[in-house]
């Protein structure tokens, strides 16, 4: 079961998993790809003209994996680290980079499977060196005046509902 | 705690709907899209049976705009309420940030609403959170009905932790937003 910690991305975190994104599509000749949080979130996507509701497909997703995790414990099996769905004209796979971060990856019909998920298991070992690497102290802070700006902010969102 | 994208410049806040069947938590997030500014918000998404009890949860993405220049946002979820229904509630609430107990102020509830916030508090602990970092806020609903318990009884009854308490009848949106904005502020003050 996932703590509740939190999950902080820098500058140079992101940029290098944008980079990686962008080769594990090229390479897999994949066509939408997002790392999000297990717990729903989005971080970031690589995509050229397929452009799902992210948020949606994130939250989905995540709780597909967590469903899934807790039928491989029903089933006494350790964990089950990927969960695939094969449509017609799509497919959708889902892999765990680490207890935080899942890797979503979507293909069309004439991408191999097995190429996908090669290359998408190569891609997990170098993402796991990014998330779970030690911080190199670039992690800024939140600005000190953010909550109170953040609370003028919900008086306004709901102030006419 | 949430997650925070700095290179992105977003962060983004769980919110869960927890309480009893038909306490009225699907209500509440289908009020808030219904009457939300639409540009503020996403899609709702439901996981529910076909008698329309929600199954798995139900999720709504809120945006609240930069902050400091950060792009925030909220997801509000629900879980189903039903009791046989608890592996899928411990699922919903991983990550969660800010939790909304919504209570059905009716007499004839006062079991299931004792049951559903017993078992909320065993998975929070079963998932070994750090529940000083959480927000939360029992929202009294259904006001509008008769043969309810006063707030006064239905706090002494459910509310061991002294937390904010907010009336409601999310049918007619009374106390939806008051509630949500309470839980909104406390997720963003508790952790940061």
């Amino acid at each position: 079961m996932a703590r509740r910690k939190g999950l902080v991305i820098n500058d140079r975190q992101l940029d290098r998993c944008d980079d990686l994104l962008q080769k594990l599509k090229e390479v897999s000749g994949s066509s939408f790809l997002a790392l999000i949080s297990t717990s729903g979130q989005p971080i970031t996507t690589a995509s050229d003209t397929y452009h799902p509701e992210t948020l949606s497909l994130a939250s989905l997703a995540a709780s597909s994996f967590a469903a899934t995790q807790q039928l491989a414990r029903i089933l006494d099996e350790n964990e089950f680290t990927l969960l695939f769905h094969e449509g017609s004209a799509l497919n959708l796979h889902v892999s765990q980079v680490n207890e935080q971060v899942l890797l979503i990856v979507t293909f069309g019909r004439e991408t191999q499977v097995g190429k996908v998920r090669l290359y998408t298991q190569r891609a997990i070992e170098v993402l796991r060196q990014i998330f779970d690497g030690p911080d190199d102290g670039t992690t800024p802070t939140m600005d000190a005046d953010f909550e109170s700006s953040a609370g003028t902010a919900i008086d306004d969102l709901f102030k006419d509902v | 705690m949430p997650l925070i994208n700095f290179a992105a410049r977003e962060i983004n806040y769980k919110i869960v709907y927890y309480g009893c069947g038909l306490c009225g938590k699907t209500t509440n997030l289908q009020y808030i899209h219904r009457k939300i500014n639409p540009e503020a918000r996403g899609k709702l998404v439901s996981i529910a049976t076909e008698e329309e009890r929600t199954l798995y949860f139900d999720f709504l993405p809120l945006t609240l705009g930069t902050v400091k220049g950060m792009q925030t946002r909220f997801h509000l979820y629900t879980v189903p309420g039903q009791s046989y229904y608890n592996a899928s509630r411990k699922l919903v609430l991983q990550g969660v940030d800010g939790v909304i107990f919504v209570a059905d102020s009716q007499i004839t509830r006062l079991d299931e609403n004792v049951e559903s916030y017993l078992n909320l508090w065993d998975n929070l602990l079963s998932q070994g959170d750090d529940l000083s970092k959480l927000g939360f806020v029992i929202q009294m609903n259904k006001r509008d009905l008769g043969d309810v318990f006063s707030v006064e009884d239905l706090n002494e009854l459910l509310n061991h932790t002294g937390s904010p308490v907010t009336e409601s009848s999310a049918v007619i949106g009374e106390g939806v937003f008051d509630t949500l904005k309470v839980v909104c502020k406390q997720v963003i003050a508790k952790t940061g």
